[in-house]
C-alpha cells in the first residue's frame, strides 16, 4: 500500500471542523504538523506518478512532490465527499486534464513564502 | 596497542594526483603544442544536460579521484567493468571516459600520440595526451557499470532503464573514446558561492592539519539538511579513537541534478548554515564539495564516495540506507552490504577496506534516525522501540511542505536552514532545479576561466 498526506493548515482544519473527517486527522512530528493520510492502492499510485510531473514515491511509500494543484483539488474532494478512502483519489483523477494544465503553470505562479530571511543572511554576512 | 590515530589516512593509490598547471605561461606553451582543439559539450539526454565531462576532468586533476589520471584506455575500462580494479590493481568503481561523436572525431582527425586542447566556455582549459582511440557501445558500458539482476543477484533487483539518471548518463555517451591523461593548463576560478566550499584533497588535508584534526568523518549529501541529517552527523561522529571524531565534513556532490532537487547553491549554503547558526560548532564542521554528475549507483557510488573522501583525508564515512540511490534498482541496503561483507559479483569477496589495494577509510554503516513522539526527540532506530509512533524524515515530504507554503517546524528543519532555501527559491524560482535553472547552470557551470591567448587552430 502507498500513502498520500494531505497537509492541514489552520484554514483547512477549520474547513473540516465538525465533520467526520475531524477524527481522522493525524498528528505528525509530535503534533507539529497535522495531516489527513490517505491509503492509495498501487494502481492509483502508479496513475498519479505517471501523470503528474514531479510526483514520486519516497522511502516511506508516501507519494510526495505532486503538484500543488493536485493537492488542492484532492483536499476539495475530501471535503465534499467527507472521506479519505481511495474513492477520493478516483474522483480527483477525473479532473486530471485540468490539474495538469494548472500544474504546468506552477513554476511561474507558486508564490515564494513571505518569510523574513534576514537572520540567515546576517549570519552569512558575519561569517564572510 | 596504539589506539590514538595520529595521522590522516594515505591517499588512495599512495599519492595524490595533481595535474594542474598553475603557471599561465607554462599553460600557454602546453596549449601551443596541441594538434587540435575541442570545445567541451554537455552530455545530453532528450535535450537536457545530464553530465559535463569538465567536472570529471576537474575532480581527476585536483586529486579527488586519485589515482586516476585521465580518460581510461580500453584495457583499463575492461578491467574496471570486470572487477572494479584499475590496471594498477587499485579499487575504482566507475568508467572515466572522454567521449566524442564520430563526426567530431573525423573533424578533429586526432589519434594516439596527439595532444588535444580542451576548451571550456570559450577558453583553454585542459589538454588530453591521447594514448588510444577506441569505440564503445554506450548501452553496454551503462549496463555493465550498474550491473544486472542476473550478473549481480546479491544487490541488483530489477534491470536498469532510462528512469535511472546514471544509466542514462552512460547510455548517452558518444561512441568514440579518447583515452589519455588530462592536465589542466588554465586554472579555473570557482564561482560564488562554490568558491568557499572548494577544498581539493591537498587543501582539505592542509585544513585538517591546521585545525589539528586526525579523525574526520564524512557525510555525503545531495540534499538540504533536515534535523535527521544533523542527528546522523552528530551521532556518527561519536566514533573516533579515544574520543569522538575531531571533525565532521559534509561533502556535497555538485553537478547535473534532477528536476525538483534543490539547487546546489542551496545545498552547500544550507549545510553551512547548520554550523553558522551554531547547531554543530563550526570548529568541528566543514562544508566542502566535489564536482561530479551523480550516477546514483548506490554501492558503486559509495565506493567513489569512499575514494573521494579518503583522498581528502577522511578516516570514516557514513553510509545509510539507500545511499546515493534512486528507484527500485538496488537493494536498499546495497551500499551497507558492500561495506559490511562485500559483493563478490562486483569484485568484492570482502569489504573494500579488506581487499588488496582497497580503501583505508572505514565505513560507519548507520541505520535510521527518526522522530519519535513518544521519546520526544530525534532518535536512532536501533534504540527506539516505539515502532507504531515513529515519523520518518523524508526530503520529498519536506519539499512538499515547502511548496505548500507550510513553515517547516523545528523538529524537521532549522529555521535558518529554511531561510537559505527561500533565498535560493527567490533567485531561481520553483520547482527547484527547474528546466531553466538546469539549462542556464549548464552554460555558466561552477567555474569561470581566465582569458588565455593561444595560437589559432584550424
Amino acid at each position: 500500500m502507498n500513502y498520500l498526506a494531505v497537509l492541514l493548515d489552520s484554514k483547512r482544519i477549520s474547513d473540516i471542523k465538525g465533520s467526520p473527517l475531524e477524527s481522522k486527522v493525524t498528528d505528525m512530528f509530535g503534533g507539529a504538523i497535522k495531516a489527513l493520510i490517505i491509503e492509495v492502492p498501487e494502481n492509483l499510485a502508479g496513475k498519479i506518478i505517471e501523470n503528474l510531473p514531479g510526483a514520486r514515491l519516497d522511502a516511506r511509500f508516501f507519494i510526495e512532490e505532486a503538484p500543488i494543484a493536485f493537492k488542492r483539488a484532492l483536499f476539495e474532494k475530501i471535503k465534499t465527499m467527507k472521506s479519505i478512502g481511495a474513492e477520493v483519489i478516483d474522483a480527483v483523477l477525473t479532473d486530471l486534464p485540468k490539474i495538469k494544465e494548472l500544474a504546468a503553470k506552477e513554476s511561474e505562479s507558486l508564490p515564494i513564502p513571505d518569510v523574513d530571511i534576514s537572520e540567515a543572511l546576517g549570519l552569512q554576512k558575519k561569517a564572510a | 596497542m596504539e589506539l590514538k590515530m595520529t595521522t590522516l589516512p594515505p591517499p588512495h593509490g599512495g599519492n595524490l594526483v595533481d595535474r594542474v598547471v598553475r603557471d599561465p605561461e607554462r599553460g600557454k606553451k602546453l596549449a601551443a603544442g596541441c594538434s587540435a582543439v575541442y570545445d567541451i559539450k554537455p552530455t545530453l539526454y532528450k535535450d537536457m544536460p545530464v553530465r559535463n565531462v569538465y567536472r570529471e576532468i576537474m575532480s581527476i586533476c585536483y586529486g579527488f579521484f586519485s589515482p586516476v589520471e585521465g580518460s581510461m584506455t580500453s584495457a583499463e575500462l575492461e578491467s574496471l567493468l570486470e572487477k572494479r580494479r584499475l590496471l594498477s590493481g587499485w579499487v575504482f568503481p566507475y568508467p572515466m571516459l572522454f567521449d566524442i561523436s564520430k563526426e567530431d572525431h573525423k573533424k578533429l582527425g586526432v589519434t594516439s600520440g596527439d595532444r588535444l586542447l580542451l576548451r571550456l566556455k570559450g577558453q583553454p582549459f585542459a589538454i588530453l595526451d591521447i594514448e588510444e582511440v577506441y569505440e564503445i557501445n554506450p548501452g553496454e558500458v551503462a549496463t555493465r557499470t550498474f550491473g544486472t539482476p542476473e550478473a549481480n543477484p546479491e544487490v541488483v533487483k530489477v534491470p536498469f532503464d532510462f528512469k535511472h539518471p546514471g544509466f542514462t548518463i552512460y547510455s548517452a555517451f558518444n561512441p568514440i573514446i579518447l583515452a589519455g591523461k588530462y592536465r589542466i593548463i588554465n586554472e579555473p576560478k570557482l564561482r560564488k558561492p562554490f568558491d568557499r566550499f572548494w577544498y581539493p584533497p591537498a587543501k582539505s588535508r592542509e585544513e585538517f592539519k591546521k585545525r589539528g584534526w586526525t579523525t574526520v568523518i564524512a557525510h555525503q549529501t545531495r540534499n538540504v539538511p533536515h534535523v535527521g541529517h544533523e542527528a546522523l552527523m552528530r551521532n556518527a561522529a561519536f566514533i573516533g579513537d579515544i574520543k569522538p571524531c575531531d571533525g565532521i565534513i559534509v561533502n556535497a556532490i555538485i553537478g547535473a541534478k534532477r528536476i525538483g532537487d534543490y539547487p546546489d547553491e542551496a545545498i552547500v549554503e544550507a549545510h553551512e548554515m547548520v554550523n553558522l547558526a551554531g547547531y554543530v560548532n563550526p570548529k568541528r564542521h566543514l562544508v566542502t564539495m566535489c564536482l561530479w554528475d551523480m550516477r546514483y549507483g548506490n554501492p558503486i557510488e559509495s565506493l567513489l564516495h569512499g575514494i573521494i573522501r579518503q583522498n581528502m583525508g577522511v578516516s570514516y564515512h557514513m553510509f545509510g540506507r539507500d545511499h546515493a540511490a534512486l528507484g527500485p534498482y538496488y537493494d536498499m541496503y546495497a551500499a551497507q552490504i558492500l561495506w559490511e561483507k562485500g559483493i563478490p559479483s562486483f569484485g568484492f569477496e570482502a569489504p573494500p577496506y579488506a581487499v588488496p589495494q582497497g580503501l583505508y577509510m572505514r565505513p560507519q554503516n548507520m541505520a535510521e534516525f527518526w522522530y519519535c513522539p513518544h521519546c520526544g526527540e530525534v532518535t536512532y532506530s536501533e534504540n527506539c522501540t516505539h515502532k507504531d509512533e515513529l515519523q520518518r524524515f523524508s526530503g520529498s515530504f519536506i519539499r512538499s511542505l515547502l511548496a505548500e507554503g507550510v513553515f517547516p517546524p523545528p523538529v524537521i528543519m532549522r529555521r535558518e536552514v529554511y531561510q537559505i532555501v527561500l533565498k535560493w527559491w527567490k533567485e531561481f524560482g520553483y520547482p527547484f532545479n527547474n528546466k531553466r535553472y538546469l539549462t542556464e547552470r549548464e552554460k555558466e557551470l561552477e567555474v569561470d576561466l581566465p582569458p588565455m591567448e593561444i595560437p589559432k587552430f584550424k
